[in-house]
């Protein structure tokens, strides 16, 4: 129904969509390896100095390190909690259960920003210091949604005799979950881990909020950029972006393995 | 058929439900309650919402998040129909995962290195204002850096990716014996399109649109690198309220307009995907 001709048209506009989608994170790997401070073209020479910066200067170790560790924890937690909370969605019958679907899906709704705000508001009224943890606990919810979603879907995909087969075995409840549902689960269960992860690890706006002075590798790539520019970020940049598209990779790579 | 054993679900739920209630729904509603006090008067004022009507910086930064946020919309939708259209019927299965993949990836790396290396392409000193020059042949400067047209390019694309993905999830759902039956009965491209596809994809454009909306009013960090800060948007007036002279109540303020802003936009839209679940 699409004559060769629009087929073509469209085909253009998606190529040139991609590229200029692209274009920066291209230029910015380009920059990555030039030896001139500021940007220009042609590059004067090459190198890897900028790479060799992020590893040597502290700041961005140690925010490597925070942001490694807190996005660890709050997948974690998102993916053990979103599992509960999918598992009791699928199976549970009870009254409210459409309202509560909404309000765990709602901080997809709501910007970033926001939550960050009223969580910060809200922790100064209750007198808690701001901390990693705390901005642990805003990133769960940040999170939580894209958990509760993915594990939703599979287990309501699961064939129910499986786990009445455990049942009628004597299982309880939670040991049949824990030997016929999560098995089946596992590889959503991973993707769910490492897109939690991936998200976690680039937020910037909670973990501004909620910190005061523990630095995260999305706040000092901040601080950095707006107080001045170093070529360093360059590097980093790069290396952030291939290590969050090979994790963004494989974890859609699992969740549509799961399917067959 | 066995009896399900004896478990109270709501142990599943409670985790999510404490965190939830705890860490969103309470902190929400205590902004939007705070935004109705002031410091060193007791009781309930709306003198907040009176000094944000009354000074021009904050109104036009609301203004200013408006526009920036629609033209995004727009700008969004116009590509993302063709964009969706091409995926859903003219490439083959697998050739489509490739796409979307192309796609959507370098969304998954962080919102703020994106917004940088944005920076670097349209500066003055960078590749679009170099290449100005070499078209121009003269000294003339692009201009284009820190400006609101900035803003709703870094977040235009953003946008194009977002509602483009929503609509294809939509189009690859609709049956192709409807666009078939289309076809049989005379029907052009057009027409299909216009009788079939354009009524049963709109749900997914809508939740799209919404999303969009949500993100490009909220956002800080394109505003801030691509924008710049003559200019701020609301957003950015939050924050520097926020941070630099502590008053909560005015930053609650400023909190709820967006979200009451953002629940005029998106609230007639979402009734409007129920409409149309219920017709078809």
């Amino acid at each position: 129904m699409t004559g060769p001709i629009a087929r073509r048209a469209l085909a253009l506009l998606f190529w040139v969509t991609a590229a200029v989608i692209y274009l920066p994170i291209g230029v910015m790997a380009v920059f990555s390896f030039s030896t001139a401070r500021y940007q220009i073209l042609p590059s004067p020479d090459y190198t890897i100095e900028w790479y060799g910066r992020v590893f040597t200067d502290g700041q961005y170790s140690a925010g490597f390190v925070n942001s490694v560790l807190l996005a660890g924890s709050v997948s974690l937690v998102a993916t053990l909690i979103g599992f509960a909370c999918a598992y009791s969605l699928v199976n549970a019958r009870f009254p409210g259960k459409a309202a509560f679907t909404f309000l765990i899906l709602a901080p997809l709704a709501v910007p970033l920003l926001l939550v960050g705000i009223a969580l910060r508001i809200w922790t100064t009224m209750l007198g808690l210091q701001p901390s990693l943890p705390l901005a642990g606990v805003g990133q769960v919810l940040y999170v939580l949604p894209l958990a509760v979603l993915n594990l939703r879907n599979r287990i309501a995909q699961l064939p129910k005799s499986h786990e009445e087969a455990a049942w009628a075995l004597g299982a309880s409840r939670v040991r049949a979950i824990v030997d016929v549902i999560l098995p089946a689960c596992r590889a959503s269960l991973i993707a769910t881990f490492i897109l939690c992860f991936t998200f976690a690890f680039d937020e910037f706006v909670i973990a501004y909020f909620l910190t005061n002075f523990s630095v995260t590798l999305p706040i000092k790539i901040w601080t950095t950029l707006v107080t001045g520019f170093d070529p360093t970020i360059n590097a980093l940049g790069t290396m952030v972006f291939v290590f969050s598209l090979s994790l963004g990779v494989t974890a859609q790579w699992l969740l549509m393995r799961k399917d067959r | 058929m066995p009896r399900p054993p004896v478990t109270n679900l709501w142990q599943g739920i409670l985790p999510a439900m404490v965190l939830m209630a705890g860490f969103f729904l309470l902190p929400i509603l205590y902004t939007l309650g705070l935004s109705l006090t002031t410091e060193g008067q007791a009781g309930l004022t709306l003198v907040n919402y009176h000094r944000f009507w009354g000074e021009d910086t904050l109104t036009d930064a609301l203004l200013r998040s408006l526009a920036l946020a629609l033209s995004v919309v727009v700008i969004a939708t116009l590509f993302a129909w063709p964009l969706a259209w091409y995926l859903a019927f003219c490439v083959s299965e697998r050739r489509r995962v490739l796409l979307l993949l192309i796609l959507v990836a370098p969304f998954w790396t962080s919102f703020t290195i994106r917004a940088f290396s944005w920076q670097m392409v349209l500066a003055d000193s960078g590749i679009a204002g170099t290449a100005l020059r070499w078209v121009a042949g003269t000294d003339v400067s692009l201009g284009f850096l820190y400006s609101l047209p900035a803003s709703v390019f870094g977040l235009g694309l953003f946008g194009i990716m977002l509602v483009t993905l929503m609509v294809y999830s939509s189009m690859v759902t609709i049956d192709r014996r409807l666009i078939e039956a289309n076809a049989v009965l005379g029907g052009t491209g057009w027409t299909a399109f216009r009788e079939v596809v354009l009524p049963l994809a709109l749900p997914g454009w809508i939740i799209g649109v919404a999303l969009t909306f949500i993100v490009a009013v909220g956002d800080y960090a394109v505003p801030t690198l691509l924008g710049g800060g003559l200019r701020p948007v609301l957003a950015q007036v939050m924050l520097s309220v926020l941070k630099g002279t502590y008053d909560l109540p005015m930053a609650a303020t400023l909190a709820s307009v967006l979200v009451m802003v953002i629940l005029l936009c998106v609230a007639p839209l979402l009734l409007l995907v129920r409409g149309t679940r219920l017709q078809s």
